[in-house]
């Protein structure tokens, strides 16, 4: 995109990088991954020891993880219309 | 079959098509480790495994008719088999033309899934005969087809060369856990082992990200900039038949039928071979990206179902890219099922029929019609609320939770070593099938070189 008008030293501080075909920022992707991890496990160790609710609260865990991370986390996509015809 | 059954498969198939709408749009959500995990999860439940048949099926056909939507809007795949029809629909896109490319894309998926269902039946009928001496030798048949899968990919010496050193890594792990008395000896460690290949890649981007020299020189961007058409809506019931041209509609159906037929091989690698078949031919930039992308979309699906069908059907192991990835549940998820008994064995032939006819009536019922009609809307809403660090967060927890599950807090460790090396030989060109192909067969070709 614009790196090129970019100093080095503007790069350095948090710009976004692409990991598998899409942007993300180093410093919420650390959040992201953190989060998700935690809430997974944690579902995961507090469920009720008979199978298969371990696997079970460790998904809606993982999931809980993905939501709040979605919240607390804007998308790197920057939106420019370039339509023609009008909105419905 | 009893009315409560039916049920609770049309129930499972509207809960698939539904999940996997949203998922299938989400970019960069790989088949296997988005359907895999939850499929286990549902066998694991004790769920009847006919409604989780229909559950699976509503599954890929929704997320497989999704998955073009990201394609068609901004240029980013919506799963991996998505990826080879980018190149087509950024022409179209670039025509102004993205939600010509969403229906001609769900409209090929249809007719792929069409086709893809009588005739894998078909095939599986035919191939049944054969199921005994499969089982019998099946190590060998996933060494030879590692090394099949291996030659047909482009950088086919170097996969052939990682055979070995791959399989006693994956060996030798599960000899350590044996030795240190992590998991009873003769366990074999597998599910896990399975989604480390699958997100090496991010796995070793990760690590890189660590390197401070290595990040310092990664590309920057800004942001990913998304062009969006306004909406225009489709007028009138949409119907797959009036949307493709004669010409479109013949090349999908034959593309499906050959796609089932090599249902063996990588649905990505096929479909790759028939959009530069396409590209040759024809000469309008808009007619060529319409008929190739169309008909990639139809072959996918038809590769799709059919890779999951017809080892399922007719020889109750894994041999198929899509058995051993997505489907892979199905035929192998400890306690519930397991190579000798597993869905293969439970269910009757007319069993699989109506699971596959309702799970893929419900998908393209609810799904079809709601993305020609609603295509970009839904797109514009998972693209401006879902973070692509979440969905990462979310694949890197499910690894980090399945490994745990399988092998205790030292697997951890061990996922991340093999998701490392899976991610280097991924990025040496050596493809996920040829990968998958050699942790099936690491037991059979290390015992015979230790000989």
């Amino acid at each position: 995109m614009n790196k090129d008008q970019q100093t080095r030293s503007q790069e350095e501080t948090g710009e976004n990088i692409e990991i598998w075909a899409d942007l993300v920022s180093i410093r919420d992707l650390t959040i992201a991954i953190a989060i998700t991890v935690v809430t997974t496990l944690v579902g995961y160790f507090i469920a009720p020891a008979n199978e298969p609710m371990p696997l079970i609260f460790g998904l809606v865990g993982a999931v809980i993880g993905f939501i709040i991370s979605s919240i607390m986390i804007k998308p790197k996509r920057q939106f420019k219309p370039s339509g023609q015809g009008g909105d419905q | 079959m009893d009315v409560n059954l039916i049920i609770q498969m049309l129930l499972s198939a509207a809960a698939g098509t539904i999940l996997y709408t949203l998922i299938g749009i989400a970019p960069g959500t790989d088949e296997t480790a988005v359907l895999a995990p939850v499929t286990l999860v549902l066998i694991l439940t004790g769920l009847e495994p006919i409604v989780v048949l229909s559950f699976f099926i509503a599954s890929i056909v929704a997320k497989k008719l999704t998955d073009s939507i990201p394609v068609a809007v901004a240029g980013i795949p919506g799963g991996v088999m998505a990826a080879p029809m980018v190149e087509h629909a950024i022409v179209l896109k670039e025509y102004g033309k993205p939600e010509l490319a969403i229906r001609k894309m769900v409209s090929g998926s249809v007719i792929g899934t069409l086709v893809a269902i009588p005739v894998s039946f078909l095939l599986a009928h035919l191939l049944e005969p054969l199921s005994e001496i499969i089982g019998a030798y099946s190590s060998q048949i996933f060494f030879v087809g590692a090394i099949i899968l291996a030659l047909m990919s482009k950088q086919r010496w170097i996969a052939l060369a990682s055979i070995l050193p791959f399989a006693i890594l994956i060996q030798g792990m599960r000899h350590l856990y044996w030795g240190l008395g992590v998991i009873p000896e003769g366990t074999n460690v597998f599910v896990s082992f399975f989604l480390g290949i699958t997100i090496g890649p991010i796995i070793l981007t990760l690590f890189e990200l660590l390197n401070k020299n290595l990040r310092q020189s990664m590309d920057r961007y800004d942001r990913k900039l998304v062009e969006s058409t306004t909406e225009r809506k489709y007028k009138g019931l949409p119907n797959p038949f009036k949307i493709l041209t004669t010409q479109e509609l013949s090349l999908s159906t034959i593309a499906s039928f050959l796609g089932c037929l090599v249902f063996v091989m990588s649905p990505v690698g096929i479909t790759i071979l028939l959009g530069e078949l396409v590209a040759a031919r024809v000469k309008d930039p808009i007619k060529k990206s319409a008929l190739a992308i169309s008909s990639m979309d139809a072959l996918t699906n038809a590769a799709y179902l059919s890779g999951t069908l017809i080892p399922l059907i007719a020889l109750g192991r894994p041999l198929s890219p899509v058995a051993l990835g997505p489907a892979h549940a199905l035929f192998n998820a400890p306690p519930v099922f397991t190579e000798d008994n597993n869905m293969h064995h439970i269910l009757s032939m007319s069993d699989f029929a109506w699971a596959t006819i309702i799970g893929a009536l419900v998908a393209i019922m609810i799904t079809y019609f709601f993305i020609v009609k609603y295509a970009e809307r839904i797109c514009l809403f998972v693209f401006k609320k879902i973070p692509h660090e979440a969905m990462i967060g979310l694949f890197f927890g499910l690894v980090i939770l399945l490994a745990y599950i399988d092998a205790g807090w030292i697997n951890i460790g061990g996922v991340i070593l093999i998701g490392l090396v899976a991610g280097f030989m991924h990025r040496l060109g050596i493809n996920y099938g040829v990968q998958f192909m050699i942790l099936y067969a690491a037991p059979w070709i290390v015992q015979v070189v230790a000989l």
